[in-house]
């Protein structure tokens, strides 16, 4: 067969030369420029496209990895550290209280009914642990830092993360037994450096994610809580007569504010002590 | 044999001119397809005027207008730190899942509100229905007749506090079931997750107002 067509096709090679010289047909340069030309387009056109799509694909899957949505509702998952625990939201505290934490810096549990400012604000010192907690029950990522082993380069680093950056606060947290913490609700993660790549993959996975934070839609904005003069921390361990982490609104019927007397126990000022 | 010859060669370069143009448009073809992306393709059904999505969003967002105006008079009327604090908090969220309703209700293509003033229409189960102020007046389940709003509007001090909890708390109470339907029954993901986000952050909130209530020395509303 091989042989076969071979002769044919050596036979209808010279047949055509022959004929060409014969006939004065020259080879049909025109069409083989043509079918080159047009091969090459088409090839040229899908290679672009290709690449285009496929870095696109390639760009998309990065960011997906850390946006939440219905197939990943949680990204922070995915990030190697993260510590996550179950809270009931929604209960309160007054501002002359306290709340035994279960966790240092606490990311979730009661809390003071004024919410910390998260309108993107760098607290210089740090504040009370019942507000900012609060914070979190609205969507914000808390940046905490240990005052003693973050300052200069990496506070500015850290810094830049929270500034004018809505729903994130940062604050310095005393005692914190790693250099920096972030938490959002129900959800911590702790890193030595603030070069550490998680920090803003744990931001994008957590801050304002609908499925991860209880009251979705409420504001970082405050009517009560002075920014300017925030309720401080308090440094010493909360002590016996502290609300304890399944306590809130239930146990505090005799500490509520008098009828009809304005509480002067204003939730902006008060420490809790 | 020389015209048989030619005739050879002329199909022969048809066979390949055939071939390199098949070649070349479904190379075409593939990268068409590669970067065109039919509008609506990878986005989601819109939902019908009928579904769950469509009458819970409506029904919900004028609910929550409702809640957003009493609380902007407490805002302004009361002297107490904690309803003030309360009242800029219901405000705010529910202004802005108002703001979420409403773009979801703008993307669908579908009127901000129910086009012949009826609600509910979207719950089957009739159970939802029961409530005092439903079918006659024309509200849903939990709002507040023009009557009781201007009441609150009359009243100051400690009296308006409390009047102002009761409203909110029966209001609250009165759009769980709504929510509850929405948390299961509606299509898309997005208008479930609020639903029940809804559900559990405002039931706190109610055993919140609760508490303030009772601190008062009043009862919740009959």
């Amino acid at each position: 067969m091989t042989s076969g067509k071979k002769t044919k096709a050596t036979r209808s090679s010279v047949a055509a030369a022959r004929s060409s010289v014969v006939a004065k047909k020259p080879k049909p340069w025109g069409t083989i420029i043509a079918v080159i030309a047009v091969l090459a387009l088409a090839g040229t056109v899908f290679g672009y496209a290709y690449a285009q799509i496929s870095e696109k694909n390639q760009r998309e899957a990065a960011l997906a990895k850390w946006n939440p949505s219905e197939e990943n509702k949680d990204p922070s998952d995915q990030i190697q550290g993260v510590v996550k625990k179950d809270y009931k939201a929604g209960k309160h505290v007054q501002p002359t209280q306290r709340v035994a934490y279960d966790q240092s810096p606490p990311f979730g549990g009661p809390h003071d009914g004024a919410w910390a400012n998260c309108t993107g604000i760098v607290y210089p010192k740090a504040v009370r642990t019942e507000n900012m907690v609060h914070a979190l029950e609205h969507g914000a990522v808390w940046i905490a830092y240990n005052p003693d082993r973050i300052s200069g380069e990496p506070l500015d680093k850290l810094k830049k993360k929270a500034d004018g950056q809505q729903y994130t606060m940062l604050s310095p947290y005393p005692g914190l037994d790693k250099p920096i913490a972030l938490q959002a609700w129900g959800h911590q993660l702790k890193v030595e450096s603030a070069d550490d790549e998680r920090i803003d993959q744990f931001i994008q996975s957590l801050r304002r994610n609908q499925y991860t934070y209880p009251e979705i839609g409420a504001a970082c904005d405050s009517n009560t809580f002075d920014i300017d003069n925030p309720p401080p921390f308090v440094v010493e361990a909360p002590g016996a007569d502290a609300v304890p982490m399944d306590g809130g609104t239930e146990d505090q019927a005799e500490t509520g504010n008098q009828p009809g007397v304005p509480s002067d126990a204003a939730p902006t000022t008060q420490p809790s002590s | 044999m020389s015209d048989t010859g030619q005739q050879r060669s002329v199909t022969t370069t048809r066979a390949v001119v055939v071939t390199v143009a098949v070649l070349a448009v479904l190379l075409l073809g593939a990268a068409v397809g590669l970067l065109i992306k039919l509008p609506g393709a990878d986005s989601s059904a819109t939902p019908g005027r009928d579904s769950v999505d469509v009458g819970f969003t409506q029904d919900m967002a004028v609910h929550h207008l409702q809640g957003i105006t009493m609380a902007n008079t407490a805002r302004d009327k009361t002297a107490d730190p904690a309803i003030r604090q309360l009242a800029f908090d219901i405000e705010s969220t529910q202004l802005e899942q108002v703001g979420r309703m409403k773009g979801w209700l703008t993307l669908w293509g579908m009127p901000e509100q129910s086009v012949d003033g009826t609600h509910m229409k979207w719950m089957d189960s009739s159970s939802h229905h029961s409530s005092s102020t439903g079918g006659t007046t024309g509200l849903m389940p939990g709002m507040a007749t023009s009557e009781e709003l201007a009441k609150l509007r009359s009243l100051a001090g400690t009296e308006f506090d409390v009047y102002f909890l009761q409203l909110m708390l029966r209001h609250h109470q009165g759009g769980a079931p709504m929510a509850e339907y929405g948390a299961k029954h509606a299509g898309a993901p997005v208008v479930r997750t609020l639903a029940e986000n809804m559900l559990k952050s405002q039931s706190s909130e109610g055993e919140y107002m609760k508490q303030l209530i009772a601190e008062r020395g009043a009862t919740p509303l009959p």
